[in-house]
């Protein structure tokens, strides 16, 4: 009886939410808050950096309209594409150096196995949880050539000489391996999460056939973390090329815009230049690229699926 | 809108960081009073968008405040406002309230509110760059009362062309004992804007006690310069620590050269930004010179990409013989941080000369930089321009700042000397005084902003060899059109 009872105002209640679900006022002011948030934080400022993108305006005062005019300067603005380029080839080291990297050492963690599995999965997340700024600062120290780690490390072991790892042509590698070490760890948690997904029922049939470590890694786990590697390509994609804060507390862009990249090179020219339609400007192509990188990783992976 | 209030706040956020690392690595621990501040700062950031603001409470610094002089003052009571309380809002680019110029302005604001209780001050301070930023934001927004600002076009003249500052009356100032040219920066059309509160004498500061014990002479000449850093670099020290990584200070030092090529650059430099040519034969010198001294190794391995706190370490842990920067830094020999070793051994001289160059040893690179102004919409604009008009009596600013070390005013100071002052203030008035000529506006200042970005950029190319001189002075000049 009682249990009957139970089902039957389940029934009621489940109806009741179906009927609330389809009243247009409901499903609104559900909607509603994300929509205006979108709106508000994304879409309006996107659409107000179009407009600013058109004018001379400098941060202050009056402005003239002076169509594309700002775009027709992108285009021969060299450091522009030095720092586009900069962000690529940091895109290009996440996805070549880093991710096979991080998957690799997931791989490794997963057969560890007991406590050391834990502590080796807390190492080598730490850089992720520290801030940014004392992991740029943390790396300035490393890198100074006057008493920083890596050099004394160097004269431990004999060499004399002063490295400039900052220098013109040193520094956009440093920046790179600072960039790498610190997403190392966020990179490897979501592939050992995948890794753990995977069914235990696979590798016991493999290792009855058996197969050998590396083939039960290039045959079985590779192939089943398709989706995630995805994941990840994207998000090391998109991280590369809105890379701001760590370059600019730890180079600034320089020497000489040598780890220019083009986020912060958008921050410099509209409040530093106080050529804030410019900035606009380069924001405007920045999305455009971002947007056209996204979509094109997303149509290289469909066709891979399909 | 948002967009800057979202970068506004990305930039405050950074700010914040920066000065908790900074402060925990231990360069500056003084400015811990400033991480408080910018967090405060964030805040108002975050409510910014919605044009509500927080201020930063002044910090205790009241027991300093000299009582003397507060009695001197309020024999020049207010004439109107008593009674009626009054709020005025100070933005300023001092974030320190316990060191240096921070603590002067915060002891006369202190007085201030002392002297007139019915006027609060509000004080909101942020370093230099984010200043910067902020103030910009403020522009759009609704300014505070009393600003921070640079009388140097490539601040001021957006800032004028806006029409954010209000007019003062110069007539005002006869007996406030501003040195002769010190307003100029700071006036357009014949209107003045803003008043000086440093006069900076660019130097180069060196360990007296170690060029003694080594037996290096100061030298006299540029290529004596670059000699002694090949034998202090033999020695195994470092010769000289350079800011390379801001890029302003090496835009001084090449601008230092330049006076001392052509003995007055003011005509040369505002002809090459009005037509965008630099190609001058002074210009490259000047920047063969600093090209030169790189080349030579008078600065430290990776100067380009080094930021203020970690050359002026070099130089105040004893591991470099030179610094080169400001008189604003004097008050390094105050400083108790600094092994007294080397604080108490710490002097100055200027840019030797150039061989063949017009500028004489006397001649010296110095200019009228930062100051305050009072906004146009304020308010409160006749109070404010009374407390500024406070700060700027001969006994405060220019007394209070020579008291502390902080080096010239702009305004006379010869009466406050004591006798007690450092080896260090003393060389600066010394060098003050023997002036044959002084420089003005430093070369990147004198332009617009876009072109001090560029000058600064591109000067650390060109000095470390990545770019050539003619690259270097076309690129510079680009950014002029």
């Amino acid at each position: 009886m009682r249990f009957s009872k139970k089902k039957v105002e389940k029934g009621e209640r489940s109806s009741e939410m179906k009927k609330l679900y389809s009243n247009k006022l409901v499903i609104t002011s559900l909607v509603l808050p994300g929509l205006l948030l979108f709106v508000f934080a994304i879409l309006a400022p996107i659409c107000l950096s179009v407009y600013y993108g058109f004018t001379d305006y400098s941060g202050m005062g009056n402005f003239n309209m002076i169509g594309l005019e700002n775009y027709k300067t992108l285009m021969h603005d060299k450091v522009f594409w030095l720092a586009l380029r900069n962000s690529l080839f940091l895109a290009v080291g996440f996805i070549c150096i880093q991710h096979p990297l991080a998957m690799i050492v997931a791989a490794v963690l997963d057969k560890l196995g007991k406590r050391s599995e834990g502590f080796f999965r807390c190492v080598y997340f730490i850089p992720n949880v520290i801030s940014v700024a004392v992991i740029a600062y943390l790396w300035k120290f490393i890198y100074n050539p006057d008493f920083g780690l890596l050099n004394n490390v160097l004269k431990a072991f004999g060499y004399t000489g002063k490295i400039n790892w900052l220098s013109q042509q040193n520094a956009i590698w440093s920046v790179l391996v600072v960039l790498i070490w610190h997403g190392f760890g966020w990179g490897m948690l979501i592939y050992y999460t995948g890794i753990k997904n995977i069914d235990p029922v696979l590798y016991e049939a493999a290792a009855i056939d058996g197969a050998n470590q590396r083939q039960t890694f290039l045959k079985i786990t590779l192939p089943m973390m398709k989706g995630v590697i995805q994941v990840n390509v994207t998000m090391a994609v998109i991280s590369a090329l809105k890379q701001m804060e760590t370059v600019y507390l730890l180079t600034a862009g320089g020497p000489n815009n040598a780890t220019q990249f083009t986020a912060n090179y958008l921050y410099q020219q509209a409040f530093k230049a106080f050529k804030y339609g410019y900035g606009n400007a380069i924001s405007v192509v920045f999305i455009i690229i971002c947007l056209v990188v996204t979509v094109a990783l997303n149509k290289i992976f469909e066709d891979r699926e399909g | 809108m948002i967009g800057t209030c979202v970068y506004d706040f990305c930039t405050a956020i950074i700010q914040i960081t920066t000065k908790t690392v900074t402060k925990g690595v231990n360069i500056m621990k003084k400015k811990a009073l400033s991480i408080l501040l910018t967090m405060a700062m964030a805040a108002a950031t975050l409510a910014g968008c919605g044009n509500s603001s927080t201020s930063a409470q002044p910090a205790e610094s009241k027991q300093e405040a000299d009582a003397a002089s507060a009695d001197k003052a309020s024999e020049e009571k207010a004439p109107a406002a008593e009674g009626e309380a009054v709020t005025l809002k100070l933005f300023s680019n001092l974030p320190d309230r316990k060191n240096g110029q921070g603590l002067v302005e915060q002891m006369i604001i202190d007085e201030y509110m002392e002297l007139y209780p019915n006027v609060t001050i509000e004080v909101e301070t942020l370093d230099e760059e984010a200043y910067k930023t902020k103030f910009k934001a403020y522009s759009m927004e609704g300014m505070p009362d009393v600003v921070s600002i640079w009388g140097q076009p490539s601040f001021l003249d957006e800032v004028l062309e806006a029409g954010v500052l209000a007019e003062l009356n110069e007539a005002d100032y006869a007996d406030y004992k501003f040195l002769a040219g010190s307003l100029d920066g700071f006036r357009k059309d014949g209107k003045l804007y803003g008043l000086p509160r440093n006069t900076d004498i660019e130097g180069i500061y060196y360990n007296k006690k170690m060029f003694d014990d080594n037996g290096w002479k100061v030298p006299e000449t540029y290529d004596e310069l670059l000699a002694l850093a090949k034998t202090i670099n033999d020695a195994g020290i470092i010769p000289m620590a350079m800011d390379g990584g801001d890029g302003w200070p090496m835009a001084i030092y090449f601008s230092d050269l330049l006076f001392k090529i052509t003995g007055d650059y003011r005509e040369l430099v505002s002809n090459a930004l009005a037509t965008g040519d630099f190609s001058d034969p002074a210009f490259v010198q000047a920047t063969q010179l600093l090209k030169d001294a790189a080349d030579a190794g008078l600065f430290q391995t990776g100067y380009d990409s080094q930021d203020y706190g970690t050359a002026m370490n070099l130089f105040t842990n004893g591991q470099a013989a030179m610094f080169y920067m400001g008189s604003w830094e004097a008050s390094m020999a105050l400083n108790e941080d600094i092994p007294q070793e080397i604080r108490d051994n710490i002097r100055v001289f200027t840019m030797p000369v150039v061989e063949g160059g017009k500028g004489k040893a006397t001649d010296i690179e110095a200019w009228n930089g930062g100051g305050y102004a009072v906004s146009a919409g304020s308010a409160v604009k006749d109070e404010a321009i009374r407390f500024l008009n406070f700060m700027y009596q001969p006994d405060k600013l220019s007394k209070y700042g020579w008291e502390n070390g902080v080096g010239m005013s702009a305004q006379d100071q010869t009466e406050y000397m004591t006798g007690e002052e450092t080896e260090l203030q003393k060389q600066f008035v010394e060098l003050v005084n023997n002036a044959t000529n002084t420089s003005g506006t430093t070369v990147n200042d004198c332009g617009p902003s876009a072109f001090k970005t560029r000058i600064e950029s591109e000067i650390q190319g060109v000095s470390n060899g990545s770019s050539s001189i003619e690259e270097f002075l076309t690129a510079i000049g680009e950014s002029c059109k």
